[in-house]
């Protein structure tokens, strides 16, 4: 045991350093839940200052607790990250596949669909809900207008001009309102993440061994077949970290949110602390406490699926 | 069972010409060996059969039925990897079972299959593991086993045992040799070693640069090689192959002689050396014979242990009956 001391000794530093890094924020984030503290109060000046005079036990949870947006938040914080988790992968493993096989101008292709995950977040976001989603000057408004132009054409033009005014006139989406702007934030975080997604995908596939699909080709193997049982399970590993990843990546998602709505009916747990702040640091606190611990359910379902398939 | 027919097959790889236009019949039930050194196109030509490599130009025919243009699975024919190519992912149950599952067979017909290909290849207490808790051979028996299943008509075997450790690789050779005296299938095996081409072969095919130098049983190959690259390769410890005087004293350009055709003498041979390197195995020993003047390097077989050692003075006596013969153009002279 004594030759492993060296080591150790000189490991304790770094060691310490993430410990007190982790310990330090998390206590105090633990000590500011359980008091009343907030930044401005003429009636109770004495709240502003972070004291165990201040005590409030569960006070702020509960205050969180009822509060109207905690619920709305955590489901949408699931919806968001599920959603693009989901997209990123399926798309992910489509577009990889596809890229994989060789063509001209290959390189560049995939130069060209790398190059979404250079752009900052909220660069995206500017882009997306201004220039693309938006209901008027965006091309989803041009497109609904140009659409709608070429509907009424149709419905002057003779014969079968009455068929035509069977189909109702397209109204375009408005993703700033309350009921639609999680789905901007997911379609934008989506066109940001695939890229990763493809990049982790294609790398493995060209360590896929070619002989295998041979062999699978003489076994009777089609396309499909080999897809389904050959390329699938190899990709398993990298499916696996690609959720990973992004699931930590997106909990924390913060600035397409601030974009797209303020959080309009569209906020996730960072938001909503991010609004308790303004204010009230011990509600905020109270809701941090409540992301770790959803964090960490996830983390723990996480870490079992991957688990699982580095051991095979 | 399969006889299969290359008809002026030729394969280009862009601008390289890897087979020039190549005719050769395997015989239905035959057991062939492709050998030649790496690079001789000898996997190139095995993988046109299959069909994992489309023919240039030319014809293969199956049971004399043109499959040029057929897909590799509708050939008929298994083959057996160099890396065994097994599914990582499944278990040996699933790796047998896979190309009956793809060609729809019933649960229970596999089950079937799989219980008596795993018999008789000693895999029955293996099947529920996955490829990676399997030794080479084990791996290398399961690639086997799942080409048995698909009941092929001609098996193809692409350098199956390079993988395998010398041990093992001499069991192996064993099995695949009763294997296909059981089953009679016509078996295409594809080899860098000539002792394996020479050991399992019932016709071999030796190939450089893509062209046949020449086609024979074991023996033919061994006692008449056509040239002198056939000669070269094929025996352990190679022929001595001599230029200048001596070849010329027999009308020859180049003459050949087989190390284990000189007889070590006491004393009075026709040629003598001192001894470089000497290996004793017991049963054989073989001597690196220097200053000969016939070349720089005379290998001699002698039966039993030889009491010669480095450094020693030794005299030898080629026979004369096993001498070949061959022309400037390293042709075999009659």
């Amino acid at each position: 045991m004594s030759d492993r001391r060296l080591p150790r000794l000189l490991q304790t530093p770094a060691v310490v350093l993430l410990l007190i890094w982790m310990i330090v924020p998390l206590s105090m984030t633990l000590f500011f839940s359980f008091i009343r503290y907030v930044l401005n109060s003429l009636r109770r000046p004495e709240w502003t200052e972070p004291s165990l005079s201040n005590w409030r036990g569960f006070g702020n949870y509960n205050y969180v607790l009822n509060n109207n947006d905690f619920l709305l938040a955590v489901q949408n914080s699931l919806l968001i990250v599920c959603s693009i988790v989901l997209l990123t992968v399926i798309l992910g493993v489509l577009i990889a596949v596809l890229i994989n096989k060789a063509f001209p101008g290959r390189s560049i292709v995939r130069v060209l669909l790398i190059s979404p995950f250079f752009v900052m977040p909220a660069v995206n976001a500017v882009l997306w809900i201004n220039m693309i989603l938006d209901p008027v000057l965006g091309l989803q408004g041009l497109a609904v207008e140009g659409l709608n132009g070429t509907l009424q054409n149709l419905r002057a033009a003779p014969g079968i001009g009455w068929f035509f005014s069977l189909w109702p006139e397209l109204q375009p989406i408005s993703f700033r309102a309350t009921q639609t702007s999680a789905y901007a934030v997911i379609i934008m975080v989506t066109w940001q993440w695939t890229p990763f997604a493809v990049l982790i995908f294609m790398t493995s596939l060209q360590s896929e061994d070619q002989q295998q699909k041979e062999a699978a080709v003489l076994d009777g193997a089609g396309v499909w077949s080999q897809f389904r049982f050959l390329t699938l399970p190899h990709l398993s590993r990298p499916i696996a970290i690609v959720v990973m990843i992004q699931a930590i990546f997106h909990l924390s998602l913060y600035a397409e949110i601030e974009i797209v709505s303020r959080g309009n009916g569209n906020k996730n747990l960072p938001y909503l602390i991010g609004e308790f702040a303004n204010n009230n640091i011990g509600a905020a606190s109270a809701t941090g406490i409540f992301a770790v611990i959803l964090a960490n359910i996830i983390a723990i379902f996480l870490l079992r699926m991957i688990g699982k398939t580095l051991m095979e | 069972m399969a006889r299969i027919v290359l008809e002026k097959v030729t394969k280009t790889f862009g601008t390289a010409e890897v087979i020039p236009p190549l005719d050769l019949t395997i015989e239905d039930g035959e057991f062939t060996v492709f050998v030649g050194p790496s690079g001789c196109g000898k996997s190139t030509l095995l993988r046109l059969i299959a069909g994992l490599e489309e023919t240039t130009s030319g014809r293969v025919l199956i049971d004399g039925g043109d499959v040029t243009e057929v897909s590799p699975s509708k050939r008929g024919l298994a083959m057996v990897f160099q890396t065994y190519a097994l599914y990582p992912h499944m278990t040996v149950r699933k790796n047998i079972a896979f190309p009956m599952r793809m060609a729809g067979l019933s649960q229970a017909e596999q089950d079937q299959r799989v219980e008596v290909a795993a018999e008789s290849l000693n895999l029955t207490d293996y099947l529920d593991r996955k490829p990676a808790q399997l030794s080479g051979g084990q791996r290398q028996r399961v690639a086997i086993g799942r080409a048995i299943v698909r009941d092929p008509s001609a098996f193809l075997f692409d350098e199956p045992l390079s993988n395998l450790d010398a041990a093992l690789r001499v069991g192996m050779r064993v099995e695949i040799t009763e294997m296909h005296a059981r089953m009679k299938t016509t078996m295409i095996y594809v080899t860098h070693d000539q002792v394996e081409a020479m050991t399992m072969a019932d016709r071999i095919v030796v190939l450089r640069a893509g062209v046949i130098e020449q086609v024979g049983t074991p023996l033919e190959l061994y006692r008449t090689p056509r040239n002198t690259f056939v000669a070269g390769f094929i025996g352990s410890p190679k022929m001595n192959l001599l230029e200048g005087s001596e070849a010329r004293k027999h009308g020859a350009h180049t003459l050949g002689i087989r190390p284990e055709h000189i007889d070590v003498v006491d004393s009075g041979g026709l040629w003598s050396g001192t001894v470089g390197v000497a290996e004793h195995l017991g049963s054989d020993t073989f001597f690196h014979v220097h200053d000969t003047g016939l070349t720089e390097k005379l290998m001699v077989r002698a039966v039993g242990d030889v009491a010669l050692r480095h450094g020693d003075k030794i005299h030898l006596n080629p026979r004369t009956h096993e001498l070949h013969r061959f022309d400037a153009a390293g042709l075999r002279m009659p």
